[in-house]
């Protein structure tokens, strides 16, 4: 008689009930809110790092490269989202790749086709790349997923080119992915060196190309620092995918910030994708 | 599901339903008793999500004199059915909030709690002389943010402090004001009371409960400000007990509930417990439409208590 929390129990009931949450948002005229939605592949691509692929047609039809998804866990003791960046879209599929950092992420790991998740996005601004260029996309370990995303994008845009400089700590696992789309792929391990090593490698080639290079990156603190000044000593432009401890997602909380030169900014609504130049990063 | 089954899947009416239950809070109609609470309520973030105006308030995030930047580094940290915060109240100042977010609510209707903060007694009043003539349609003064140096929780634990501070911004305005309270004290009841004899029309509580985590990795807090104010589920029971004791010790002012609300049921403890309305706040980081969606369920369980919504209605509490 009283009308509790509607908690739909089945997997089945609580696709069905995320479908008619998405739609009555979009009906309205407003973005959707956290919904359900259908787990359709999961694949642990190295130790502690998974590629996990959702149906839901609304992402794959808004998500843009450097967005991201909020990802909830069901355990009712861990609410705050995750925060996984896109890494490819194939029709109604979005697929993300995430490291396992604690029992958050190792529960979501554990997910498998069929499973229901739940979901909120797309989240965050996405990468520019709408002028014609030799985009030179630069990952560090789990910061592959937005330039890989990149690399599709640019490979349907038809006026650009990319160029992929992968550094990962031990195995090589993105590679096969970003190999769909980009024009060329150059990845190393830290038993040879880092992306820096690859871009002094490439020097030439990318200065010298047709297309005028723009670098996008995303990867740990340190390598887009040194990314940055790498192309700020060639006046490259360089766009810079943050990562940050996050709360809401989606610009309500303010925990997120970073510094810029127009004061302390969320990366998840004003980023994740900010400019050098922004930064301050000389 | 239940048995007032209507024909659509319970969640998906919540963006044109027709509320049945107002309440009234210091004179103040509300057209449900659910707001957002101070802290997770930015309409530049929210308006996207729904009509904001469609709930019973909307407060806003604590304004300051000047803007603040709020703390640098880590700002949030995950704990068991909860967020710890340290933003430290970044804010783009009280005179970008009278042309930007204020217009922007009242043009579309919304009932607006503007939330005021301040390091100083000086910082307050001049917020609120500014609010004064505002079309804001209540105030609330945050005497009880964790995660300030000064002003915040240090005026809401000293009761001496409090009372001049209410007793000074009360001369400034005729606006309903309302006095936001920490639980972080032995008795909340002394502060409750020191406000409401400096002048304040309601009181709102609870704001954030003092935590933190450590990272096991490196042996240091999680957070860099170290400390960080806890909300979410988990502190529900608290600020439950905490608006039981304010309503036992002063029978007849307003009060606001506020802590671990994330559902119309939630809620409506909080209401038996003797509060005239509600704030959803942690519940919104999980879920944007949180508020939304804890009004659109309490509308109905209200329908099954009339005793209790003719109460709320009549600008009176259950106990």
């Amino acid at each position: 008689m009283t009308t509790d929390t509607f908690i739909p129990t089945s997997t089945r009931e609580r696709l069905a009930h995320g479908r008619a949450v998405v739609d009555a948002a979009v009906g309205h005229g407003f973005f959707p809110p956290r919904h359900t939605v259908e787990v359709a592949d999961v694949i642990e691509l190295d130790a502690g790092v998974t590629r996990i692929t959702i149906r839901d047609p609304y992402i794959a039809s808004h998500g843009r490269p450097a967005q991201f998804v909020d990802f909830f866990t069901q355990d009712p003791t861990r609410l705050m989202p995750r925060p996984f960046g896109i890494s490819e879209i194939q029709d109604d599929l979005v697929s993300f790749i995430f490291a396992v950092v604690g029992d958050g992420t190792r529960e979501l790991a554990g997910l498998a086709p069929g499973d229901a998740v739940d979901v909120m996005g797309p989240l965050g601004h996405a990468f520019d790349t709408g002028a014609p260029a030799n985009y030179v996309l630069v990952a560090g370990g789990l910061g592959v997923p937005p330039l890989i995303h990149a690399a599709q994008h640019i490979a349907g845009d038809g006026n650009s080119e990319s160029t992929a400089v992968f550094g990962y700590r031990r195995n090589h696992f993105a590679d096969e992915y970003v190999d769909r789309y980009a024009d060329r792929t150059y990845s190393i391990d830290e038993s040879e060196g880092n992306v820096i090593t690859l871009l002094d490698r490439m020097e030439d080639e990318l200065t010298g190309g047709d297309l005028p290079p723009v670098i996008l990156s995303c990867g740990p603190l340190p390598m887009m620092k040194a990314v940055a000044s790498w192309a700020a000593e060639r006046g490259i432009p360089c766009q810079l995918s943050l990562e940050q401890r996050m709360g809401c997602g989606y610009g309500t909380c303010v925990l997120c910030t970073t510094d810029t030169v127009d004061g302390r900014l969320k990366v998840c609504a004003d980023g994740p994708v900010f400019t050098r130049e922004q930064l301050g990063w000389e | 599901m239940n048995d007032n089954a209507t024909n659509t899947v319970p969640g998906t009416d919540l963006y044109d339903h027709e509320w049945k239950h107002p309440t009234l809070v210091a004179g103040v109609p509300w057209k449900n008793p659910v707001g957002t609470a101070s802290g997770t309520f930015q309409y530049a973030a929210v308006r996207w999500f729904y009509d904001v105006s469609r709930l019973g308030a909307v407060t806003t995030k604590g304004v300051s004199p000047v803007p603040w930047e709020g703390n640098p580094g880590v700002r949030t940290a995950e704990g068991p059915a909860s967020n710890i915060n340290a933003v430290g109240l970044q804010n783009p100042g009280v005179d970008h909030y009278l042309v930007d977010d204020l217009p922007k609510l009242k043009e579309i209707g919304a009932n607006v709690v503007a939330n005021v903060a301040g390091h100083s007694d000086d910082d307050y009043a001049e917020v609120v002389a500014k609010l004064a003539d505002s079309p804001a349609d209540m105030l609330e003064i945050n005497v009880s943010c964790p995660n300030v140096s000064a002003g915040g929780m240090s005026v809401g634990t000293d009761p001496v402090a409090l009372s001049r501070l209410i007793t000074r911004l009360r001369g400034m305005t005729d606006k309903p004001m309302i006095v936001k309270l920490t639980p972080n004290v032995t008795d909340i009841t002394v502060p409750a009371r020191a406000a409401a004899e400096a002048g304040a029309d309601a009181l709102s509580l609870i704001n954030t409960i003092v935590g933190m985590r450590i990272d096991t990795r490196t042996g240091r807090p999680v957070i860099d400000h170290v400390t960080g104010g806890v909300s979410g589920p988990a502190v529900l029971p608290i600020g439950l007990a905490r608006v039981w004791q304010v309503r036992t010790a002063l029978p007849d002012i307003p009060i606001i509930g506020i802590g671990g609300i994330d559902s119309g049921e939630k809620a409506l403890e909080y209401l038996y417990a003797g509060a005239n309305a509600v704030e959803v706040g942690a519940a919104a980081l999980f879920d944007p439409i949180a508020p939304l969606r804890v009004a659109r369920e309490l509308d109905d369980l209200l329908d099954e208590r009339p005793e209790l919504a003719a109460r709320l209605a009549a600008g009176e509490t259950w106990r």
